[in-house]
């Protein structure tokens, strides 16, 4: 008996954020090597010796910057962790919202470009929560999130707060080597395909009128693509897409094949990041301020 | 980096006991400030089990006052330059397995189990 169709916050984010990372891990990799300012000065800043926690560290840009601290990354694709380790960092795989790290016991965590993947109040409130368990009174932490608000002259001008950002993939890059992507984790270095580091350029879809429906032997099978509960969750959000476009799509465009993967977001208007950390409790904020299409807040554990 | 210090089970139990320890030794540079620092933030008790049990070392059961720096190598030798490559880490309390292959831990668990 099939269940009703309800919203279900986790299958999207599966669908949406997680099987996505885990396709274009390498090529996605290859686009973040900058450190943001603002993180790498609350990195600086950090005593030397703390331990502390990278969540949701994506290819590990962070876990280096600041040598004289410990930091260990955790992130839900294993193939982004792989390329943490080859890297020779700290890494494991898990779930943000489910820590397995003692309570109380990091000097430090950050959150960069995390939080916005979440697709409710609720589950964002419950991982900035599971965060600041983590961290011993007196810890800091440091949470970036993409804002709704964008800096004049960006090519991209969000219109609401939940949306989906298409990420494009070379699909002569990744088509029948899809396998071998995902195991290898990063051994290739993905094309630099996607414009400045930190934000993906706005990449448009031109639909030159061959969109053709992903074939299955060209990419990792999505099980959750098929799951009707991601479009019940993508039309309670009022996400702009047809629930048929959330499938990864090849789109041939000036002769090139490429794949699309829409990547949900929630972006944070002013003021949104507060109303979360306030929800979470047991932080006080130090500073809360915008930087580079960015919210951040700096607090301090009670 | 033997890092069994900061990783706890689910259903709070800690330190997870390791099996089947694949390990390898990579080389870190010593940095005595850092030490000092890091050993005052590890549960000493559960890193002394861990070394113990992974057959590198026999750390005295306390902390002691004066720490030289050939203590301070010790630490630094199992903390930093000890990693595990592969092995299963076990929860004493509810024998829940987590699986660590190429150096990564998988951490994440079963809906059922959340």
């Amino acid at each position: 008996m099939q269940p009703d169709q309800t919203v279900d916050y986790e299958a999207l984010e599966r669908t949406h954020v997680q099987s996505v990372y885990q396709a274009i891990a390498p090529h996605f990799s290859a686009t973040r090597y900058k450190p943001w300012p603002v993180v790498e000065d609350f990195l600086g800043a950090i005593p030397d010796g703390s331990i502390g926690a990278d969540v949701g560290c994506g290819n590990g840009k962070y876990l280096g910057v600041n040598p004289k601290l410990l930091t260990i990354g955790s992130d839900m694709s294993s193939n982004l962790v792989g390329i943490c380790a080859q890297r020779g960092f700290e890494a494991m795989v898990c779930d943000n919202l489910h820590l397995p790290y003692r309570t109380n016991c990091f000097d430090f965590v950050i959150s960069i470009a995390v939080i916005h993947h979440f697709s409710s109040f609720e589950r964002r409130v419950a991982a900035v929560k599971e965060l600041v368990r983590t961290i011993r009174p007196g810890g800091k932490i440091l949470i970036f999130v993409w804002a709704l608000e964008q800096e004049d002259g960006s090519k991209r001008k969000f219109e609401k707060q939940d949306v989906f950002v298409p990420w494009n993939l070379d699909a002569k890059t990744f088509a029948g080597k899809s396998k071998s992507v995902a195991a290898n984790g990063g051994r290739r270095k993905g094309k630099k395909n996607q414009g400045q580091d930190g934000q993906d350029s706005a990449a448009v879809v031109e639909d030159k009128g061959d969109t053709k429906e992903v074939d299955s032997a060209t990419t990792p099978s999505s099980p959750e693509v098929a799951n009707p509960n991601v479009a019940k969750t993508i039309e309670a959000l009022s996400l702009e897409s047809n629930p048929e476009d959330a499938a990864p799509k090849v789109v041939v465009k000036s002769g090139n094949e490429n794949i699309v993967y829409q990547r949900y977001y929630h972006v944070f208007v002013k003021g949104e990041l507060d109303q979360v950390v306030e929800a979470a409790g047991s932080l006080d904020v130090n500073k809360s301020g915008y930087d580079r299409d960015n919210w951040y807040i700096i607090a301090t554990k009670k | 980096m033997l890092m069994c210090h900061v990783k706890g089970c689910s259903t709070d139990n800690f330190p997870l006991r390791i099996e089947d320890a694949e390990m390898e030794q990579v080389e870190v540079e010593f940095n005595e400030d850092f030490c000092r620092r890091l050993i005052n933030k590890i549960d000493w008790p559960a890193f002394v089990q861990t070394a113990f049990a992974l057959g590198l070392d026999q750390l005295p059961a306390a902390l002691p006052d004066d720490l030289d720096e050939e203590f301070l190598q010790r630490i630094h030798k199992l903390a930093l330059e000890t990693k595990l490559k592969a092995g299963r880490m076990v929860c004493n309390g509810c024998k829940h397995v987590y699986l660590i292959t190429d150096g990564i831990p998988n951490m994440l668990l079963q809906e059922t189990e959340v």
